[in-house]
């Protein structure tokens, strides 16, 4: 199975995720084919073709791994304060550090 | 009407049977419908009853810092109190000499008769006095072997040792005798008597499977009969049993399950071998480990049944996940720990004088595999506990930071684990794709919230038994 990918859409860190995953159960290849294309070329464990099943799950996991992207990138300052204001006992932590 | 004002707080999600499951940094869980996170991420929601839940349960913040901040923090902590306790469990390997021959020993055990590999009092003293450098108000002193029933003078001297020092340390302090039972002669009763000693034995089921696993043709006899022995000594209630799942046990769960409770016993911990001394025999782990997820559901569901019909049975694996799930507190369970339950909350004094920094990397050390030394009895505590290989192992032992685990929504309800990961997998930080720990824990935590969206007013009533 082969599939290309936009970066844009996917980001690498993202399209890692997946492929770590999968990585269990299949062989996989990337190529950064230019600034904006990725190919992912995907086998068996044995070499064997794989069924569209396979890419719908590779779909499924970019779009649940983008979506865990945002909510991290949107809550990584937040999980910062939380965590400090549970382990760090600093009372001085406020609105502004967000922004810091 | 949908409402663009509200901020993300930390959380992740995952699929289960057809729902979208969302778990936040707390361990609270919201079942909601397929496509709900793109809604929240969108911020497409709706104000109905689930957006209020997301805003009550801490999932999103209608204000750039939650009101309830300060409770959010306090229970983040409240999750993670295991470790302002520091280690609170010590386990003195004493011997490798055993009278069993179990198919499956994790132990690496010896001959009966063997010489030299007992611990002697001096590397006792030493371990005492090092268990008593933990900072920790709660110790418990748990003695291993080997069969460490075999050695009862040297469990004598470990606790008039430990008591003697506790004279001065003021610390709570709790015994526990893991053994066969079947030697339990009556001076290991009366010392366990006479220091509440709690003992803890190992029954893998009925006669036939309990004989087959130990090599021996009258084991699960001498065992039953330790185990009345032990409950007229000290106490019907403190003796309990675990069990292991060997590969032919996993053709019996309900009959394993059926002879706990014909003994007596108000729990059961469906527990599946470990790949460590004589049990890495078993060749296929993979196929083991489907093996055992089913066999676990099929014991799971008989443990139901019986509560359902009025027998309050615990099965103490999912008591411990849902504790998480279902409770604002951690446990104390140091399989299922992050950071994870090594040096953290146990450490290994071995017969030899090795300290290490689990059960189960003491059993590596027997393959000549020191990996997780950390020292010996003759260093100090906190060249041990603070060194440089607990700083390696410090490294990887949080699964908010492991990749593959780090955006797992189950992660609040599971576990590091870098000794495991070191044995099956060659190295500490471990790949969660190919693990097997990952396999078998994670189906079993899915199932059990399977159970909660689909059978709900059928299970939750137990559920909240077992973890009230």
């Amino acid at each position: 199975m082969t599939l290309i990918l936009d970066k844009k859409i996917y980001n690498d860190s993202v399209i890692s995720k997946v492929v770590y995953w999968m990585s269990g159960d299949y062989k996989i290849v990337r190529i950064s084919l230019d600034e904006f294309k990725e190919q992912i070329d995907l086998v068996g464990a044995n070499g064997e073709c794989v069924d569209s099943l396979v890419e719908e799950k590779f779909f499924q996991l970019l779009n649940d791994f983008k979506l865990r992207q945002v909510v991290a990138d949107e809550t990584r300052d937040i999980k910062t304060i939380l965590y400090a204001k549970a382990f760090a006992e600093d009372e001085d932590l406020s609105e502004e550090d967000i922004h810091d | 009407m949908t409402d663009k004002e509200y901020y993300l707080l930390p959380f992740d999600f995952t699929e289960i049977s057809g729902k979208e499951v969302l778990v936040n940094e707390l361990g609270d869980m919201i079942i909601s419908p397929k496509g709900t996170v793109q809604k929240i991420v969108d911020r497409s929601l709706h104000k109905d009853d689930l957006y209020k839940s997301l805003v009550a349960n801490f999932f999103i913040s209608e204000q750039i810092i939650p009101p309830l901040v300060e409770i959010y923090a306090e229970r983040l902590r409240e999750k993670k109190r295991f470790l302002e306790s520091w280690t609170g469990l010590h386990i003195f390997v004493l011997t490798l000499r055993c009278n069993q021959n179990c198919v499956y020993c994790q132990a690496s055990s010896q001959n009966e008769e063997s010489n030299g590999c007992t611990m002697s009092k001096e590397t006792m003293a030493k371990s005492v006095e090092l268990m008593f450098r933990s900072p920790s108000d709660s110790i418990t002193m748990e003695f291993q072997g080997g069969e460490p029933s075999l050695v009862p003078d040297l469990i004598e001297y470990g606790i008039e040792l430990a008591e003697e020092r506790n004279k001065e340390a003021g610390k709570e302090i709790h015994y526990v005798l893991c053994t066969n039972s079947i030697h339990l002669t009556d001076r290991m009763l009366d010392i366990c008597k006479k220091y509440g000693v709690v003992i803890s034995t190992s029954l893998d089921g009925p006669a036939f499977l309990h004989n087959s696993n130990r090599g021996k043709k009258d084991s699960y006899e001498k065992v039953v009969a330790g185990i009345e022995k032990g409950r007229q000594a000290v106490g019907h209630d403190k003796v309990s049993a675990l069990m292991t799942t060997s590969v032919e046990g996993l053709n019996y769960p309900i009959e394993i399950v059926d002879e706990y409770v014909k003994l007596g016993f108000h729990s059961l911990f469906l527990r599946a071998l470990n790949p460590y001394g004589l049990a890495t025999h078993n060749d296929n782990w993979s196929e083991y480990t489907d093996r055992f997820i089913e066999f676990y559901k099929k014991a799971f569901e008989h443990i139901l049944e019986l509560n359902k019909q009025g027998t309050y049975f615990v099965e103490e694996f999912a008591a411990i996940v849902l504790r998480k799930m279902l409770t604002p507190y951690c446990t104390g369970f140091v399989d299922l720990q992050s950071p994870a339950g090594v040096i953290n909350s146990v450490l290994i004094y071995n017969y030899d004088g090795g300290v290490y920094c689990s059960d189960e990397s003491r059993m590596l050390a027997e393959f000549n595999d020191y990996t997780f030394r950390l020292g010996s009895v003759d260093d100090k505590y906190e060249d041990l506990v603070f060194g440089k290989k607990a700083k390696e192992i410090a490294n990887v032992w949080a699964n908010e930071a492991l990749a593959g685990c780090s955006d797992c929504a189950l992660k609040q309800y599971c576990g590091a684990d870098p000794v495991r990961n070191y044995s099956t997998q060659g190295d500490m930080y471990g790949n969660r794709a190919t693990s097997l720990l990952c396999r078998k824990n994670k189906a079993i935590i899915e199932y059990l919230i399977s159970l909660i969206i689909g059978r709900h007013d059928e299970v939750m009533p137990i559920f909240r038994s077992w973890v009230s």
